[in-house]
């Protein structure tokens, strides 16, 4: 509703009249002189009372007849949404995230989006989306109002986390192709924490015009959530203090200082409590030990008990595998003993690791199995047996790893066992005048993972390389680079299985990267990529994805995965479990992989704690967003379709002619007063 | 004749000379008659003569051819005296419709007057009272007398209000001769008030005719929805709804008047109800009837 001349309202001040005149100006009753009242009686009846309202009722009719004329002028009009003949496309955009399971936020959300649906043109095309982890196109643009009616239905409240940065990618997308305007109505609980960190992010073509529906109204309830837990994936003796402990972080969002109970839960039974004081909008730490756990996969919960206004987050599901410590077989060359030294040092070290290093040379390994190992280590091995090399080679391309450090042979023999390229140079450092350092760093390799790396490079800036193989990369992954660029760390996959290519030595003869701390957290970490202990257990975060085939051409018999959610529903086809790579988990809870080298996991999936925050977006950065599109449409003002959201109809007819009606009836009202003076004078 | 006498064609008149004389000569040439009938020394009858007769009355040429003496009569030798009392109280202006009931008045009174003076050689004269006597014209028959009392009459605006009691007491003290007493008003007051204040005249052998004016609308009042009443004398106002007027007082004013008729006739007065939109020959033939039995 709106005027298209508004400034007529100003009129409105005629009303003063009649309200002047019939009700603020003292009536006047003309008398009527007659020679005596000799033989008159007073007589007041009901009719002086029915006169007063018939002067009311005119009263009315002349208002009525005036604010009538005034907002014909003023030019009223109501918002149609527009047919499709205008082309606009109609997109309900349902947040289903985490969050929405708070209160009745879903809920709302969809009745009113269905709400919406119900409102639209039949001619109009609509298509619905739903905005969760990840954003999901469930219908084509149609004009079948129950097939979308059926796909709004079909939304239910997930554990994904919204993220308004991807709608505005997606739609940005979609708006390369549709070049019609679009309505897009998002209906979401305006959560903060879906902010990307770019609100450029957040913008939408010029085409489309946002009208957000946001279903948590004032401030978000007080929450508390398990933000974090610190608990070993792999635990191999319980009663080390170390490692056999669990700390559980609790946060308060929007909420005062409170108590909280927290329970530690495996397999169903309540090992043990603990009581946390939280400050206000703060974090406190809870920690469980030591933990007894049988062998295998354990489910672990950490609750808060009590609940409170998102009863959803209180808990936080993981794994914890108990199994005795895997060996790796360490291959080192005849002359080469320090470097198993360093590296079973290291491995020993490493807090997490659960392994034992079972060193061997190279002509000693003729009789070995390499699948009764964990993972595989060849240093300055460049030599093997044959037979070995064989074994190794079936071993890896069924899902086993290996790992490989070029020590000084590199210059003697430039085959390299497995990687099926040669060396094509060495590069000795220490007849220069100064040793090579690492250059490029690949942090988001699983070998080298860290999340923020320092500005010493992760603690890699401080390495000098004295000798280093040069080795064409091919397929293989880079993880790392000497300062002249000089390929450092490969990664390989061949078959079901890794071969990670350190183009150095293990000990210090080739560079000193043993006598930095960040060698034992490289050892670690390579541990735990090659043998697979890392996706085997603890805990995900939900629409995080776990690959479960190498993504090379399968070689022979096609294996098939295996995936029970949190349900216990197989979510993947037959057809889909001898094909499918990778796997996101969508749903918090357990999950069962087998994946195709055969080796099962327990995984437990939980939202992500941002999701936890429930404060919604502050209403000016919504009107922000929300009217991002006028900046756009300026530029663009003469885009083709950029029309109004809604047509405006004119209510001008509809007005003057009511007005036309009160003016005929005042009319007759007032004659008929105007009569009665008449015989009065 | 009626278009003559035609209150609404005699209230565009403005001279009450001229209204007058129209209306008289219309209404007496109405009659059929000489307009100087009866009006002169006329012969009427012979009677013997006897001891203390004034002698100017022997028909000296009878008694020359006959030697009898005797006396001889004549008719009409006798003038007659009006005096006309007019209400000129505010309630006397009222119309519905031209006339008012004050100009109705002084059409009668002007008639009267003309037909008096002009054809009849009365003497008249004017008393004009509303609650005390405002004017008095004394009855008379001289040169001017009619111009007078026209001017009389002009000046006769209503104002005040009706109070028969006190301006009587003086009616009684201006009118020392017999003769016609004609009373104009509208009477709004209690019938046996009105003539226990007239009833005196009678007693001085004055013929009084009582000319009750009325305005139709006084008779058969006409309300469309509840109206405010305001006294024109006494400025006092009601609130009268229709279904009185239709109903109540209309019994009260007929009351009223047939109370008027009967108190005054048994006073031995005459009533003469008069309605402005009537026209103004009943008021006259009501004079000259009086005037031949008073003669």
């Amino acid at each position: 509703m709106g005027f298209l001349a508004p400034w007529f309202l100003g009129g409105l001040a005629a009303l003063g009249v009649p309200v002047f005149v019939h009700l603020l100006r003292k009536h006047v009753t003309i008398p009527r002189p007659v020679s005596s009242l000799m033989f008159f009686e007073r007589g007041t009846q009901s009719s002086t009372r029915h006169r007063r309202l018939r002067y009311l009722l005119l009263f009315a009719l002349r208002f009525a007849l005036l604010l009538l004329v005034v907002l014909a002028f003023a030019d009223p009009f109501i918002r149609r949404p527009a047919a499709d003949t205008n082309g606009r496309l109609l997109l309900i955009v349902l947040d289903d995230s985490f969050s929405m399971r708070a209160g009745t936020r879903f809920t709302d959300a969809k009745q009113q989006a269905l709400a919406l649906l119900a409102a639209k043109p039949h001619s109009q095309k609509a298509q619905v989306m739903a905005l969760g982890g990840q954003f999901a196109v469930l219908t084509q643009a149609i004009t079948d109002g129950a097939q979308l009616r059926a796909a709004l239905e079909s939304i239910q409240p997930g554990d994904g986390r919204s993220n308004f940065g991807e709608l505005g990618r997606s739609i940005r997308a979609m708006g390369e192709t549709v070049h019609g305007p679009i309505d897009l109505h998002l209906f979401s609980d305006m959560q903060r924490t879906a902010m990307p960190a770019n609100f450029a992010d957040m913008v939408f073509p010029a085409n489309v015009t946002l009208v957000l529906h946001a279903v948590a109204k004032g401030t978000a309830p007080p929450n508390w959530t398990v933000e974090s837990i610190n608990a070993p994936a792999e635990l191999a003796d319980p009663k080390d203090p170390k490692r056999s402990r669990v700390q559980a972080v609790v946060a308060g969002f929007g909420a005062p200082a409170a108590e909280k109970t927290l329970s530690f839960i495996v397999n169903g039974k309540t090992l043990a409590t603990r009581k946390v004081n939280v400050p206000a909008n703060g974090r406190a730490t809870a920690e469980f030990a030591p933990l007894d756990v049988g062998y295998g996969f354990n489910r672990c919960e950490v609750r808060i008990e009590g609940g409170d206004a998102f009863p959803a987050d209180d808990t936080s599901v993981f794994i914890i595998r108990r199994s005795d410590p895997e060996r790796v077989l360490f291959v080192h060359g005849p002359n080469d003993t320090r470097s198993a030294l360093y590296f079973g040092s290291a491995l020993s070290a490493a807090a997490q690791a659960s392994f034992v290093l079972q060193s061997v040379t190279a002509e000693q390994t003729t009789d070995l199995d390499p699948s009764k190992y964990a993972f595989v280590v060849l240093s300055d091995a460049i030599t093997l047996p044959s037979i070995f090399e064989h074994t190794l080679a079936q071993y890896v391309s069924k899902g086993g790893s290996v790992f490989i450090a070029l020590g000084t042979n590199a210059g003697h023999h430039a085959r390299i066992p497995l990687w099926g390229a040669d060396v094509k140079d060495t590069h000795d450092y220490s007849r220069t005048a100064s040793a090579s350092t690492v250059g490029q760093v690949d942090f988001t390799h699983p070998a080298l993972e860290q999340a923020q790396p320092g500005r010493d490079n992760g603690g890699w800036a401080e390495t000098k390389i004295f000798y280093a193989a040069v080795v064409d990369p091919g397929q293989a992954r880079v993880a790392a680079r000497l300062g002249d660029g000089t390929p450092l760390l490969l990664d390989r996959q061949i078959g079901e299985g890794h071969v990670l290519l350190f183009t150095s030595g293990l000990e210090n003869l080739t560079n000193d990267l043993p006598l930095h701390p960040v060698f034992v957290a490289f050892v670690d970490k390579t541990a735990r990529y090659l043998s697979g202990s890392e996706r085997l257990s603890g805990s995900r975060l939900v629409d995080s994805y776990v690959q479960l085939r190498s993504a090379a051409e399968p070689v022979g018999e096609v294996a098939s995965v295996e995936v029970i959610d949190p349900s216990g529903q197989r979510p993947l086809t037959l057809a889909e479990a001898r094909t499918v790579q990778t796997f996101r988990l969508q749903r918090a809870g357990f999950y069962l992989i087998r994946f195709a080298n055969g080796r099962d996991a327990v995984i437990g999936v939980n939202p992500d704690r941002r999701e936890s925050d429930l404060e919604p977006i502050a209403p000016d950065v919504q009107q922000l967003w929300s009217g991002s599109k006028g900046e756009a449409s300026i530029q663009t003002a003469n885009a083709p379709g950029d029309e109004a959201k809604y047509r405006p109809v004119s209510l001008w007819w509809y007005v003057m002619l009511l007005a036309l009606l009160v003016a005929l009836a005042e009319t007759v009202l007032a004659s008929g007063y105007m009569g009665t003076q008449r015989e009065d004078a | 004749m009626q278009r003559f006498l035609d209150p609404a064609v005699l209230a565009g008149i403005s001279s009450l000379d001229l209204l007058a004389k129209t209306v008289v000569d219309g209404f007496v040439a109405g009659l059929h008659r000489s307009p100087d009938f009866g009006f002169s020394q006329e012969f009427a009858e012979y009677r013997a003569y006897t001891p203390g007769d004034d002698l100017r009355h022997v028909d000296w040429n009878l008694f020359a051819r006959t030697e009898r003496c005797y006396l001889k009569r004549y008719r009409g030798e006798t003038n007659s005296q009006l005096v006309v009392l007019l209400d000129a109280s505010n309630s006397m202006q009222y119309t519905s419709g031209p006339p008012k009931k004050m100009d109705y008045a002084r059409f009668i009174a002007a008639s009267l007057f003309y037909l008096a003076i002009r054809n009849q050689r009365d003497a008249a004269g004017l008393i004009v009272f509303d609650d005390e006597v405002r004017d008095y014209v004394r009855p008379s028959t001289r040169q001017g007398q009619l111009a007078r009392l026209f001017a009389g009459l002009e000046q006769a605006e209503p104002r005040a209000r009706t109070d028969f009691g006190k301006p009587l007491q003086h009616f009684q003290e201006l009118l020392h001769r017999r003769g016609i007493a004609i009373v104009i008003s509208d009477f709004y007051e209690e019938p046996e008030k009105i003539v226990r204040a007239v009833e005196p005249l009678r007693f001085h052998g004055n013929d009084v005719v009582l000319f009750h004016i009325l305005d139709p609308q006084e008779i058969r009042p006409l309300l469309k929805g509840p109206a405010l009443l305001v006294d024109l004398e006494t400025e006092q106002e009601i609130e009268v709804i229709p279904e009185y007027t239709k109903t109540a007082y209309r019994a009260k004013i007929d009351a009223h008047i047939e109370q008027l008729r009967s108190r005054t006739q048994a006073a031995g007065m005459d009533y003469q109800l008069l309605v402005t939109d009537q026209p103004l020959d009943g008021a006259l033939r009501e004079y000259l009837s009086l005037r031949k039995a008073g003669n």
